[in-house]
């Protein structure tokens, strides 16, 4: 997994998977260094935000950089200065969740000057069973929208493709295939799939030809809670 | 189409366009915007019109124009600008012009919170309007089943000439699940002949109005309007029930609620506990029948809201007396999870065994 870099951005469609990729890769990352944040950049998303796991960073000493208190629950598009601390602080391995489109990405362009001096990685999430974004041609379009709005590079894609509880082996294949000619036609590298850790085992035979990442779910539903 | 992955908001906008809703006017609001961006991008590539109005009440008297000149209309919003909607929805019911309103509700009163409510049941189903009226009110508590809904919203409105609302609540506008849009069926619908497209000579000028200056005139507009109200009491009331059969106990609860409850009832199956659900799916016309069919079998209902209590009312004049019908509610944005409800339940059924 190409992670070297200090900072990475995760972007994409708005309902991508963005927050929980970023959450699965802040905990990656605390396994191996010290200093571990997450920002919390989403100024689109009313819920299912990555500070709605406050808990588990806690526990796990991952920081989280996100508005505080009554600001947290607000549908204020609140960006908060602490990310220029932890951007400027080359310990600190940063994983900035960015909302979704063109929209969300307008936040992450005033820290682009800070941003491109640094090591960085911009991400370009993809699930091709959302509208809009299920050809190459639509991520395309919505790659050059997120560019330009935080004049920032997508160096990387993350294969998300997934129907949520209905995924099947099919889709995941499916998915690949359509994240590979992505990548190609476009000339951006494919960095891994994500499956879900409850597929993990009818995927194995997938697991030696691709690269996978297993991910746990954090964004459930009341009824999910069984 | 194959499924789609969506977002609650995303499925009733594009369930709407393949509803053959053309026209769309709305003003954003936490938690339904998505909704408004949504139908803002994609109704130009239906050739359909997008229009931000300037308020709320703006938004819905452009509904009353556009359902006037006969076209399928839709406006959405949440809580606090359904509220400011009120007027013009009256004035729909009393001019009888077919239009779809959305509703995902959010914690109040007032600017309340934007998470998840259900507090506007008494708006929705009693007439949140002036005036002797009810409009059907549809309760989806999956994202699939708003694709169902949404269909037979826009069908309804122009079969009876009424306004349709969908309300759902934030989750429900948030979440995302998979979807899949069927092909649409032709279905005999009436043909909008009092629709204001302009005469040609071809007979007396139409006016859509809800001023009726003669007591009488109107006395007798609004008996058509309840004998309108009674047809589709007769004609179009969906309800689900969930292990029912042999329970002890039934939950009611609409919505994205009665998943939770759902889990609740699987729980205490496991302890033991007979639980079932009615699920209203229309609130108004409220489903009698399941009632009439299990209050002589059961024990006690149990209805749960994200309320302080307000369907448990209609539950109460359905079961009439029969049993007793508790009530367990959370407020202000807060979601129940499955474990309180099932606590509610076991001290109901005497506690520990």
């Amino acid at each position: 997994m190409s992670s070297e870099q200090r900072i990475q951005i995760l972007t994409g469609h708005f309902g991508s998977g963005k927050t929980e990729i970023a959450i699965n890769l802040a905990f990656r990352q605390k396994r191996q260094k010290p200093y571990v944040a997450i920002a919390d950049l989403d100024v689109i998303n009313p819920y299912f935000r990555s500070r709605e796991v406050q808990t588990d960073f806690d526990r796990l000493g991952i920081e989280l950089i996100a508005p505080k208190g009554q600001l947290a629950t607000a549908d204020l598009p609140i960006v908060t200065g602490e990310l220029h601390r932890v951007l400027l602080d080359p310990r600190y391995h940063v994983v900035i969740d960015v909302g979704g489109d063109k929209d969300g990405a307008t936040a992450l362009g005033q820290f682009s000057n800070e941003i491109r001096k640094q090591e960085y990685q911009m991400i370009f999430v993809v699930n091709g069973n959302r509208p809009y974004v299920s050809t190459v041609e639509g991520i395309a379009e919505t790659i050059r929208q997120i560019e330009a709005v935080s004049r920032l590079q997508v160096s990387a894609l993350i294969n998300n493709t997934h129907l949520g509880r209905d995924t099947q082996v099919a889709d995941i294949e499916n998915g690949i295939a359509f994240a590979e000619q992505a990548s190609e036609q476009l000339g951006i590298p494919l960095l891994f799939t994500t499956v879900s850790d409850h597929l993990a085992d009818e995927l194995k035979a997938l697991s030696f030809e691709h690269r996978l990442m297993y991910m746990q779910r954090f964004m459930k539903l009341p009824w999910e809670s069984v | 189409m194959g499924k789609v992955l969506m977002k609650g908001n995303e499925v009733i906008a594009e369930a709407a366009v393949q509803a053959d809703c053309k026209y769309f006017f709305g003003y954003p609001i936490t938690p339904q915007s998505e909704l408004v961006a949504y139908m803002a991008r994609r109704l130009p590539e239906v050739g359909g019109l997008f229009l931000q109005a300037e308020s709320e009440v703006a938004a819905i008297n452009m509904v009353y124009g556009a359902a006037s000149a006969g076209v399928r209309v839709m406006t959405s919003s949440s809580s606090p600008g359904i509220s400011l909607k009120q007027e013009g929805i009256s004035y729909l019911v009393g001019a009888e012009l077919p239009a779809v309103i959305v509703n995902v509700m959010r914690g109040g009163p007032g600017l309340g919170s934007i998470q998840p409510g259900q507090a506007d049941y008494f708006q929705a189903t009693k007439g949140g309007g002036h005036g002797d009226y009810r409009i059907p009110v549809l309760a989806p508590s999956s994202l699939q089943e708003i694709v169902d809904l949404m269909q037979a919203a826009f069908d309804m409105a122009d079969r009876y000439r009424t306004p349709v609302l969908l309300l759902g609540d934030g989750m429900l506008g948030q979440m995302m699940e998979p979807v899949e849009f069927p092909e649409k069926q032709d279905l005999d619908l009436p043909a909008k002949d009092w629709a204001t497209t302009g005469t040609r000579g071809d007979g007396e000028r139409k006016i859509t109005n809800s001023l009726r200056l003669d007591p009488a005139d109107l006395e007798v507009h609004n008996n058509h309007l309840q004998q309108k109200y009674a047809t589709i009491t007769k004609n179009e009331v969906r309800y689900e029930m969930y292990l029912t059969d042999d329970a002890d106990y039934i939950f009611v609860a609409y919505g994205t609620v009665a998943r939770i409850v759902k889990s609740a009832i699987q729980k205490a199956r496991e302890k033991g506990i007979k639980a079932g659900l009615i699920r209203p799916i229309t609130l108004w016309p409220f489903p009698e029948l399941p009632f009439l069919e299990t209050r002589d079998r059961v024990k006690a209902y149990l209805t749960v809201e994200m309320s302080a209590g307000q369907m448990v009312e209609d539950v109460r004049l359905a079961v009439n007396g029969r049993k007793p019908v508790h009530f367990y509610g959370r407020t202000g944005g807060m979601v129940p999870d499955s474990d309180e409800i099932l606590a509610q339940l076991t001290q109901l059924a005497g506690g520990e065994q």
